[in-house]
This record gives structure tokens, C-alpha cells and sequence, in this order.
């Protein structure tokens, strides 16, 4: 026979076995729900990095496509086109007196064109020695916007510049490279 | 008697219990419920972000291949050309101009209809050497692009007229050389003779129901009760297809380049003094005169001296341009 004391210990007893097994179920709920949001937060951010790193190789790929396209017109642009001034109008043509002068032009020009650095290079003869005004024009590189570092794209252009001889002035034209840098 | 009761008393219980256990949820349960609804509130919050997120991805992308695609567009020895623009959707291209910094700056903002809505992505491409002549919104899912060279005297800048497809112009009495360039340029939505009925009727030597008129004597353009100023052919097709705020902000960044071009014009000519070949021509009052414009009522005053300068550069010896 079971006193009324032992009766009422194993009520309280099976009682807190329920609320103990309860408190069980609510923890494992939570854990779940927290597993379940971490899965998503995970998956989330997994679709965010392929994203992201899509929209950077689109935006390489369209300082490619800029830089390319802009260096098959670069040298119909006011700054470096040939315009007249070499008897008739040339296309592709690039004045290299002016393109001289627009070195000492170019803080204000710096972000124009949207690239890293433009130069353009004589094909004949072939060599590096950088222009300035003091061994102008027997040098083979035109710095126009100077760039230490990034991708270079490149286009065939006539450099035409005024010449003295002892029958007075000519134009002289020579085959060269227009070289626009972008950073990729 | 007491049996029944007890029945009654018993079935009365358990139907109280049982009601109770309909209506009474566990802990567990309202724990779930709230948490549930938080997690899918979040998602939703989260899909609308990346939605919105994937449109400005998508008008920034669409904005800049369409900067890029204008590079084509620089002239060389031809004088005009047309580039068809074509969209996947319908969509809105936001034409933006300033004038603040060395040669202003164009923006363009792309926006895309989605859902039968136009979301304001604010996202901008900008660009400081494209010169866009157009209305403040244009839009639809076609565009024309056509541009031409703006000398005044040298060569400034290439001016590019975009137009949406949806719109048709047409050029009544318009001079011989602007309707052989408009045949030649071939582009649809441009007429010279045989105009649609809806077309924007633009007219050269006035009359009833023009949208636009054009005066070729004072060189102006009135467009709603609206009028602006313009030098050569270049400028008049720009002051037909824009707004007048977009066309008086682009004037004042062309003259900013021209301004930039005369100094390095005068620069070539003590560069080429110094190799022997002095081209007289006076570039400074240009310079000064057009550093000064900043509305189209002002290139007036600049025509006696650009083509005082287009005459002494003619004669030079060594031409600077």
C-alpha cells in the first residue's frame, strides 16, 4: 500500500518527466529552425559570391570591350586627329606634334576617356626611348597618359607630324601603334 | 438514477477535456509558429532585396554596354552615322547632364519594366567625353543612334542624337542638304516626304501644326514655346531631338572642350614656331569667348571670331587643324 506522500511524489515526479520531455521537443525544434535558417543563410550567400563574381567578369569584360572599341576611334577623336592639317583628311591619323602638346594637357584629361593610360608607339624604328621635347622627334614612344600597370589593347595608326628640310616644310608620315591601357 | 448521473457528469468531462484539447496548443507548437513566420518573413524580405539588387545590376550592366557602344559612333571622315540599339524589354533610357569639372559630365540611368512597373534603380553610368542629345526620358524598346561632328571651327566634338523607334520624325521644307542627309542616313524613323500621321512634325519654313520650328536665319529652334540657339547642322539636329535643359547644359560642356582645344591648339602653334612653322592664327579671344558661354543665346557672339580663325588657319602655312 502506497501512502498518500509516495502517491504524491510520483505525480510530481511523472509530471516533470513530461515537462522535461516537452522542454526536449522545444530544443530540438529550435535547433532545427536554427540549422534550417543557417542551411538557407548558407545557400544564400553561395548564390551571392556566384553572382558577385559574374558581375565582376561582366565588368572586365566590358573595360575590355570599351578599351577595344576605343582604340579604333581614339585617333579620330579632336585631341590626337590629323584633321587638315596634313593635306586632305586622313582617317585613323594621328598628329603627333599635337599629341606632343597634349602630354602637358593631360591632369585635365586624366579621367576623359575612362582608361589607364594611353601611348602610342612607332613601329620603325623600333626601340623604347620615351618623347619629350628635347629629342623630339627622334624617339619611338609617345606617353600620353602614363600607366605602370594593366591590359593593353592596340591599333595601327599613321603619325604625322610637320617636317623642316632645306625645301622647307613637308609632311612626314609614319606607321604606329595607339596603345590604350585598361586595368583588367 | 445515480448511475445516469455519473454517465452524465462523465461524457459532460470528457467532452469539456476534449474541447479543450481542440483549442489549447502546445508550447511547442506557438514556438514554431513565431520563429516559422520570422524565417519567412526574413526570406521574403531577402528575394525582394535580391530583386531589386539584380535590377540595378542589370541597368548599371545595360547602362555601361550602351556607353560602350557609343565609342563606335566617333566620326572620322565620314559625317553621320546610324547604330540600332535593340532591348530585350521595354525600357527607359534617363538622359543626365552636368556641367561641373573640367568637361562636365553625361549620365545615363537604364531602367528596365518589370512587372508592369518602371523601378527607379539609381543607377548611374557616367561618361565626361560622349556628348547624348536627347529628350530627359526616352523611351521604348528600339532606339536610333546617329551622330555627327559639331566644327566650330576645328572639330569639337561628336554629337550623338538618340531617338526611341517608337517616335517618327518628320522634316517638312527642310533644305536640300538636310534632307539628302537624312535619305542617306537611313534611318526609319526619320522622314523627309511621305510622313506618318503621328509623326513630330518638324518645320523649316513655319506654318500649322508644327511641333518644332526651325528658323535657319536667326539659327534657332522653338520647341514647346521654347527656344534655343544653335550653330551649324550638328546643333540644329541636337536642338530638335532634346530638351532644352539636356541642350543649353551640353552647349555649356562642348565650349568647356572647345575651350581646352583652343589652348592646346595655341600650344602646337609656339610648338611648331619653335620647329620653324608659325601658323598665325589667334586662338586666345576664342579661348576667352568661349570659356565665357554657358547658354546657346551666347554662340552668337563667338561666330565673327571662328571664322576669323577658320580663315587665318586656312592660309597658314602649317595648319593646326
Amino acid at each position: 500500500m502506497k501512502t498518500k506522500s509516495q502517491k504524491s511524489k510520483i505525480l510530481a515526479t511523472s509530471s516533470m518527466l513530461g515537462q522535461s520531455k516537452a522542454q526536449m521537443k522545444v530544443q530540438q525544434m529550435a535547433f532545427m529552425l536554427i540549422a534550417v535558417t543557417l542551411f538557407f543563410v548558407l545557400v544564400g550567400m553561395i548564390v551571392l559570391v556566384i553572382v558577385l563574381s559574374d558581375l565582376r567578369g561582366s565588368a572586365a569584360l566590358l573595360e575590355e570591350k570599351n578599351a577595344m572599341l576605343l582604340v579604333s576611334k581614339l585617333s579620330n577623336s579632336p585631341e590626337f586627329s590629323c584633321g587638315e592639317a596634313f593635306r586632305g583628311t586622313r582617317v585613323n591619323c594621328i598628329d603627333s606634334d599635337k599629341a606632343m602638346v597634349l602630354r602637358d594637357h593631360i591632369g585635365k584629361y586624366s579621367d576623359f576617356w575612362g582608361v589607364s593610360g594611353i601611348e602610342i608607339k612607332k613601329i620603325y624604328p623600333a626601340g623604347n626611348a620615351v618623347c619629350t621635347y628635347e629629342n623630339y622627334p627622334e624617339c619611338n614612344k609617345i606617353e600620353i597618359l602614363p600607366s605602370s600597370s594593366g591590359t593593353g589593347v592596340s591599333n595601327f595608326v599613321s603619325l604625322c607630324r610637320k617636317e623642316k628640310s632645306d625645301e622647307g616644310i613637308y609632311d612626314k608620315c609614319e606607321l604606329a601603334k595607339i596603345i590604350v591601357i585598361y586595368d583588367g | 438514477m445515480k448511475r445516469q448521473k455519473n454517465q452524465k457528469f462523465f461524457s459532460f468531462n470528457f467532452l469539456k477535456k476534449n474541447q479543450k484539447a481542440q483549442f489549447q496548443i502546445s508550447f511547442a507548437w506557438l514556438f514554431a509558429i513565431i520563429v516559422g513566420a520570422f524565417i519567412l518573413f526574413i526570406a521574403i524580405y531577402a528575394s525582394v532585396r535580391v530583386i531589386k539588387t539584380g535590377e540595378q545590376t542589370t541597368s548599371a550592366i545595360t547602362g555601361k554596354e550602351i556607353s560602350v557602344l557609343l565609342n563606335p559612333l566617333e566620326t572620322g571622315f565620314e559625317e553621320g552615322k546610324t547604330t540600332l540599339l535593340k532591348m530585350p524589354v521595354e525600357t527607359r533610357i534617363h538622359n543626365r547632364c552636368s556641367p561641373a569639372g573640367n568637361f562636365g559630365r553625361q549620365t545615363i540611368e537604364v531602367s528596365q519594366k518589370s512587372f508592369n512597373k518602371w523601378p527607379e534603380t539609381g543607377k548611374e553610368v557616367g561618361f565626361s567625353n560622349k556628348y547624348i542629345f536627347s529628350e530627359d526620358i526616352t523611351e521604348g524598346k528600339n532606339f536610333f543612334l546617329f551622330s555627327k561632328p559639331f566644327r566650330f571651327p576645328f572639330k569639337i566634338a561628336d554629337m550623338i542624337y538618340l531617338t526611341s523607334a517608337k517616335k517618327d520624325y518628320c522634316f517638312l521644307d527642310a533644305p536640300e542638304r538636310i534632307n539628302e542627309e537624312i535619305s542617306d542616313l537611313n534611318q526609319e524613323n526619320l522622314f523627309t516626304e511621305n510622313c506618318p500621321g503621328n509623326s513630330i512634325k518638324i518645320c523649316f519654313k513655319g506654318g500649322s501644326g508644327c511641333d518644332i520650328s526651325v528658323n535657319e536665319n536667326i539659327r534657332s529652334v522653338e520647341k514647346r514655346n521654347q527656344i534655343v540657339y544653335y550653330e551649324t547642322d550638328a546643333l540644329m539636329y541636337a536642338a530638335v531631338f532634346s530638351d532644352k535643359d539636356i541642350y543649353e547644359c551640353q552647349i555649356e560642356r562642348i565650349m568647356q572642350r572647345a575651350e581646352e582645344l583652343s589652348s592646346l591648339y595655341d600650344d602646337k602653334a609656339t610648338f611648331l614656331s619653335s620647329q620653324g612653322c608659325l601658323p598665325e592664327v589667334n586662338l586666345l579671344a576664342f579661348g576667352s569667348f568661349v570659356s565665357s558661354i554657358k547658354s546657346s543665346a551666347e554662340l552668337l557672339t563667338v561666330r565673327s571670331i571662328v571664322d576669323d580663325i577658320e580663315r587665318e588657319n586656312n592660309l597658314a602655312e602649317c595648319k593646326l587643324w
